[in-house]
């Protein structure tokens, strides 16, 4: 927001004030703290810190990672501190002017609610984003954002035991994301992310067994980014809650896209990994952008897609 | 990229000039990206790989940097084209180091395959205090890595190959076995490098010759600063250490090996 041509970055995102729409996505940025050697946190809008469960987790055995065409898979199976070591021992080594966003994810509802009411009162906590979708968890059987009667009470439940910001991180795994968007809304979501990684399976075939030691994994990255962007504009269209997009972003450029397609922020995820330093990389390159646009805020951008009438 | 050789069969070595070079530790490793490689960015293969800090040199404009590796896949294939004057992404150093050895401690270097390159560093700092042995070990002679560099220290030095093409015939964990006999527990220490095998079964030569043994793990890893949580390596207690965080180097008797991929 300095020199001739101002360029207000600031964006709401449900309740969450970020002075820039670049957050980073659950599970690739560790609790903040691992990237301060890399990048000025302060520079980012903010960052959702690695998803929290109730009792520490120490994850699935390896191999946990594979590699794909432009992409990779995971299944590390939410590995975490715990919540409550998240608010005692990573919280207070975040710098304050940061925006912090806690990722909950649970196998039970009770559970998610109890891990969302011990952040309720957790000042540093902008928001919470609820993760329905980690595609890896063999407790819990289906994915709370597969079914939409799951997920609504999902919503309902952690709604009622929160005051924060509430973000809904959406499964792409379903045919049709725009009813899971509206769901999210009905139920007093104030903000929906996506799209979490995708279902995959990548296979060895020289001993006949999958990459990964749990068989299945999500697919992230470049890979995945038009999937993303298509889905991004359906919920779009769909609801009128902000929407913070997720999926293979690299660049300025790649937010720019996940703008247009009605995202109000965007998270960078793998490519965080490869560049710790990326996120910094696509503030500049989208403010950047929204100059070339001519734009005075980078909100206006929002949603301005000129998609052909169907 | 300063220089990119090929030295037979699968073998490379890179000289990389990076700026801003901090130092490093010996076992420390750096993340390359063959993607990164030109002036168009590649997203495939989208990884890093994690490569040992062969050696590093000074020169008129600042600090080298040399990697040892071997053209075994996709990523690799990409590196071993890149030509002097490109690009190549680069993260580190990073891990942890290598614990040096007590004073009365003999320092054996068992390694093996790219191994061999993340022991080469830890060799150059113990020569000075001398009472080292370097034992390493490959298929062939021509996958040996790095052999006249560590002829060049001066240190003692054995090879062991499989197809007894170069040294002694047979694996190198065998030149270990009869390094340690006849010697007493508490003046030996193994440090150990290579395949899971060879890793392993110095793991249990120390713990029949009652020596410390170290051994510094290799896995696949999307960061290497502790965040992707991929190159988990399971423990004998039942929980994971990060290869990168926690490691690479680990006290072998902490290691459930059978847990390793």
């Amino acid at each position: 927001m300095s020199g001739s041509n101002a360029l207000d970055t600031r964006v709401d995102l449900g309740g969450i004030r970020l002075r820039n729409p670049v957050l980073t996505a659950s599970g690739t940025f560790g609790y903040g703290t691992e990237f301060a050697p890399f990048l000025d946190l302060t520079r980012i809008g903010g960052f959702v810190a690695k998803s929290l469960t109730l009792e520490p987790r120490i994850g699935n055995p390896p191999p946990r990672i594979a590699e794909a065409p432009s992409g990779m898979l995971n299944a590390i199976s939410l590995e975490n501190v715990g919540v409550d070591a998240f608010i005692r021992t990573k919280l207070p080594a975040i710098p304050a002017e940061v925006v912090v966003i806690a990722s909950v994810f649970e196998t039970e509802i009770e559970r998610y609610v109890e891990v969302c009411k011990r952040l309720d009162g957790v000042d540093r906590v902008a928001g919470l984003e609820l993760n329905a979708s980690c595609p890896h968890v063999k407790s819990g059987g289906i994915e709370f954002g597969q079914s939409p009667t799951v997920l609504a009470e999902l919503v309902r439940a952690v709604r009622s035991a929160t005051r924060k910001p509430l973000l809904v991180k959406l499964s792409p795994n379903v045919t049709h994301i725009a009813e899971m968007a509206r769901v999210c809304e009905g139920e007093g979501a104030d903000a929906i992310a996506l799209i979490n990684s995708v279902q995959a399976l990548e296979v060895d075939v020289e001993t006949c067994r999958p990459l990964l030691a749990n068989g299945l994994g999500g697919l992230s990255g470049p890979a995945i980014r038009p999937i993303a962007l298509r889905m991004v504009w359906q919920a779009s269209q769909a609801v009128s809650i902000p929407i913070c997009g997720i999926g293979g972003i690299d660049n300025g450029e790649d937010a720019a896209k996940f703008l247009l397609c009605g995202a109000t922020a965007v998270q960078v995820g793998t490519r965080n990994y490869l560049d710790p330093a990326a996120a910094l990389g696509v503030v500049e390159g989208l403010e950047a952008w929204g100059r070339r646009q001519g734009a005075k805020r980078l909100v206006d951008l929002v949603g301005t897609l000129e998609m052909p009438k169907s | 990229m300063v220089q990119n050789l090929h030295e037979g069969g699968a073998n490379h070595r890179l000289t990389l000039r990076v700026p801003g070079w901090p130092g490093f530790e010996p076992g420390q490793f750096v993340m390359l990206s063959a993607g990164a490689c030109g002036s168009v960015p590649r997203t495939d293969p989208l990884l890093p790989r994690p490569m040992a800090v062969y050696r590093t040199r000074q020169d008129a404009q600042g600090t080298l940097v040399d990697v040892l590796y071997k053209r075994t896949g996709r990523g690799t294939a990409l590196l071993a084209e890149a030509l002097p004057g490109q690009q190549v992404g680069l993260v580190g150093p990073l891990g942890r180091c290598f614990e040096l050895p007590g004073s009365a401690e003999r320092a054996l270097l068992v390694a093996g395959g790219t191994g061999i390159a993340s022991v080469y560093e830890l060799a150059a700092r113990l020569m000075p205090r001398g009472d080292l042995c370097v034992l390493l070990g490959a298929a062939t002679a021509q996958d040996l890595m790095g052999v006249e560099d560590f002829a060049a220290l001066g240190v003692e030095l054995q090879i062991a190959t499989d197809d007894g093409s170069r040294g002694f015939l047979g694996q190198v964990t065998r030149l270990l076995e009869a390094a340690l006999a006849g010697r007493e527990p508490g003046t030996s220490r193994i440090y150990s490098c290579g395949p899971t095998g060879m890793m392993r079964r110095c793991a249990e030569i120390a713990v029949l010759r009652d020596v410390p043994c170290i051994v510094s793990l290799e896995n696949h890893m999307a960061c290497g600063f502790g965040v992707c949580l991929g190159c988990a390596a399971p423990l004998s207690d039942g929980s994971y250490a990060l290869v990168c965080r926690d490691g690479p180097p680990f006290d072998a008797s902490t290691i459930a090996w059978q847990g390793l991929p």
